[in-house]
């Protein structure tokens, strides 16, 4: 694997030569036209991104030499030169000269001849401070030595794809992995020798495979983090807040679907955090905090998870007031709010409806609310955790998949049926006793590690009809030892009961096709090794289901 | 003479047809029309799907696309529903796959469907009785009738559309 360094490099590089080939082919319509100033605007913006392009990224020469041709540009565009006789030839010098830079950039020890060249382009522009012509004063310009005219044509190394394309090529893959993990099946019960080194080849080949596409679709975060800072500063300006926005963890790669998915989500939450967290300037002084709001926004990547991380130092959320709105927006009755956990509270922002903004400003507060933030964040498979202190300031934690296509998940069976469950919410695997499960309330209830938690027989949700649907019944399990997948969504668990437990597998799940997509218990479908049908269960809706509708 | 059955000839050549594929539930023949339908397979194995009406069989995997099963027999109150625990039941049928808009469901039927073509002029539209039966009227485009033999064409779009397939949501 390439260093990202190099990355970024060849990236660069690939950008360069494009703005370079534009360049050129400007410049020589300007020749032929040199009134055009939609042209003249155009090389004006090439340049002007070239050398902040190579200024970010530390490449002087290019950033200075872009600097003197956007100068000399502008001298034309106002008048101040005209765009004839030997200017012209040193500014055609001089964009040679910046393909030469360009294209050599990769190249150890290369010294440009570039000195003839840049005080040619600074003669150019003195002679439009001293008013005198150019030609008069840069006849030793002409002279300068000509080494560029040997130029080679070069194709650019980057190429630019449609996101399109490489969705339809990760769609491929995953049915090429599941064709791979049935022939492996196969293979595996014929027990022919052959077969078993051919489809063991076959499963490097797709893994790798595999990889490489997914390599292909990851984009640094930086490339949404980075706009946050102009984004931040306008909406605190139109907030009247004094903020500071550390942004760090740029360089943690992710899917590119996934970062366009969670845009959205993000400017939400820095609208909230700007607008409802960081106190004005003279409040956050009298409550002893500099005047100037802190805003991080970092990204951090675990294993197989990106987390992206924003938290502000503002006025934090008051539980008082979530317990309030719990019981007036009347999801639980007063004294069923009081119970709640802290955390257990606060995950009820994220509830449609549930707003605790009292003022409506003019970036956030639209009645929009967290639970559009949530859904996108649930759609792609992430858990979005919410934590904070009044006074002190809320941090938002989103959990996000690297990769959309393949998931980790849990393989169990009810009723002789396959089900699935992504590894991304379950949360333990335990055996209990029969015992242990008391019947409270209409449903099952164990006290599993310190913690109350709700149990269901996913048998009888799953099969029993409504009318003789028991859940809160242990006649109705069969055996003694109840295997429970726990799972938690927005910090709240629930144990569901299995009939059997399989094993941990990758699995590429496929959406359900209309009209049996609006089953909201379904996360979709995906395909086993065997060839059978796996239903994926939705654990947002069944967590929903279970827990809210009390 | 001659004339009129050359001219009777032509119209018939002139007219639009409908090409339909025949299908038998219950003892009636029914007919869907030929773009409705993908292709027509042996039944496939048929993974249950809990939580929809009893009329969705479940899901199963055909050439990779995986797509809900529904037996409008049972739909349509037209024969004894089928054993519920016992997928087998469908083992020697055929399942039509079916594509209307982004819609898609596989219809099982018991014998192999056959291909007709008959003239639009010979679908009548769906008379007022039809109410009375058990099959929802939007459900039927028309009654088609050709040598003898009768056939209810139904609305694909309109059956997987429907109200009750749209409200394939746990009640809550």
């Amino acid at each position: 694997m390439k260093s990202r360094e190099q990355e970024y490099k060849e990236i660069f590089i690939g950008e360069a030569l494009e703005y370079y080939d534009a360049l050129n082919r400007h410049i020589s319509d300007l020749e032929k036209n040199p009134e055009n100033e939609t042209l003249l605007a155009e090389i004006f913006r090439l340049l002007h991104n070239l050398k902040a392009n190579a200024k970010a990224i530390g490449y002087l020469p290019i950033a200075d030499l872009s600097h003197k041709l956007e100068t000399a540009f502008e001298l034309i565009r106002n008048k101040k030169i005209a765009f004839a006789d030997e200017t012209v030839t040193v500014l055609f010098d001089g964009i040679d000269l910046l393909g030469e830079l360009i294209h050599n950039l990769d190249r150890e020890g290369y010294q440009p001849q570039d000195e003839p060249i840049i005080r040619n382009l600074d003669l150019v522009v003195e002679s439009a401070d001293k008013g005198s012509k150019p030609s008069e004063r840069a006849v030793e310009v002409a002279k300068g030595p000509k080494y560029l005219n040997a130029k080679n044509i070069q194709l650019s190394d980057l190429i630019y794809i449609q996101i399109k394309k490489l969705d339809h090529l990760l769609n491929l893959v995953g049915e090429l992995i599941i064709d791979r993990d049935r022939i492996i099946s196969i293979s595996k019960e014929l027990d022919h020798p052959d077969l078993a080194t051919v489809s063991s080849h076959l499963y490097r080949l797709t893994e790798d495979l595999q990889f490489s596409v997914m390599d292909a679709r990851l984009v640094t975060i930086g490339s949404l983090f980075n706009k946050f800072p102009r984004i931040a500063r306008d909406i605190a300006v139109a907030e009247k807040k004094e903020i500071h926005l550390d942004i760090s963890g740029q360089d943690i790669q992710i899917d590119r679907n996934i970062l366009q998915i969670i845009t959205d989500s993000l400017l939400h939450i820095m609208r909230n955090a700007i607008s409802h967290g960081i106190e004005p300037a003279e409040t956050r002084v009298a409550a002893g905090k500099p005047a100037v709001g802190n805003i991080k926004l970092s990204a951090q990547s675990d294993r197989e998870l990106v987390q992206i991380r924003l938290s502000d130092d503002g006025k934090g959320i008051d539980l008082d007031d979530v317990r309030r709105g719990i019981v007036q927006k009347g999801f639980l009755p007063a004294e069923a709010a009081n119970e709640l956990r802290d955390s257990e509270a606060l995950s009820y922002i994220f509830e449609p409806g549930f707003s605790l903004a009292k003022q409506i400003t003019e970036v956030s507060g639209r009645g929009v609310g967290l639970d559009v933030v949530k859904n996108a964040i649930d759609s792609i498979g992430g858990r979005i955790r919410i934590d904070s202190e009044k006074g002190k300031g809320t941090t938002f934690t989103l959990h996000l998949p690297t990769s959309i296509a393949v998931k980790g998940a849990l393989l169990f069976e009810v009723d002789n049926s396959f089900y699935a469950i992504p590894l991304m919410h379950t949360d333990s695997v335990v055996a209990l006793d029969k015992d242990e499960l008391h019947e409270i309330g209409g449903l099952l209830v164990a006290d599993i590690k310190n913690e109350t938690i709700t149990v269901i027989s996913l048998n009888q949700f799953l099969t029993a009809s409504e009318a003789t649907m028991n859940l809160g019944s242990k006649a109705k399990l069969q055996g003694v030892v109840q295997n429970i997948i726990i799972v938690t969504y927005n910090n709240r668990k629930l144990g569901l009961i299995v009939d059997k437990l399989y094993r941990q597998q990758d699995i590429v799940i496929k959406p359900l096709n209309k009209p049996v997509d609006s089953i909201e218990i379904y996360g979709g479908v995906t395909l086993l090794g065997s060839g059978k049908v796996c239903l994926v269960l939705d654990v947002p809706a069944l967590t929903r289901y279970f827990l809210t509708k009390k | 003479m001659e004339l009129e059955e050359r001219r009777e000839k032509r119209d018939r050549k002139m007219e639009p047809m409908v090409h339909l594929i025949v299908f038998k539930l219950g003892s009636e023949e029914y007919g869907i029309r030929i773009e409705q339908v993908k292709e027509v397979t042996v039944t496939p194995e048929i993974t249950r799907m809990p939580k929809t009406p009893k009329f969705i069989k479940g899901i199963a995997n055909i050439r990779g696309d995986i797509i809900a099963i529904m037996d409008l027999e049972e739909r349509f109150n037209v024969a004894p529903p089928a054993d519920v625990n016992n997928l087998n039941y469908y083992k020697n049928t055929f399942t039509l796959a079916l594509e209307a808009s982004d819609y898609t469901m596989g219809l099982i039927v018991r014998e192999m469907p056959q291909s007709l073509t008959i003239p639009v002029s010979q679908i009548d539209k769906t008379p007022a009785f039809i109410q009375d039966l058990n099959i929802n009227e939007n459900f039927i485009e028309g009654i088609g009738k050709i040598n003898g033999r009768l056939i209810i064409v139904l609305d694909i779009l309109r059956i997987l559309t429907s109200d009750e397939v749209q409200q394939l949501k746990m009640s809550s």
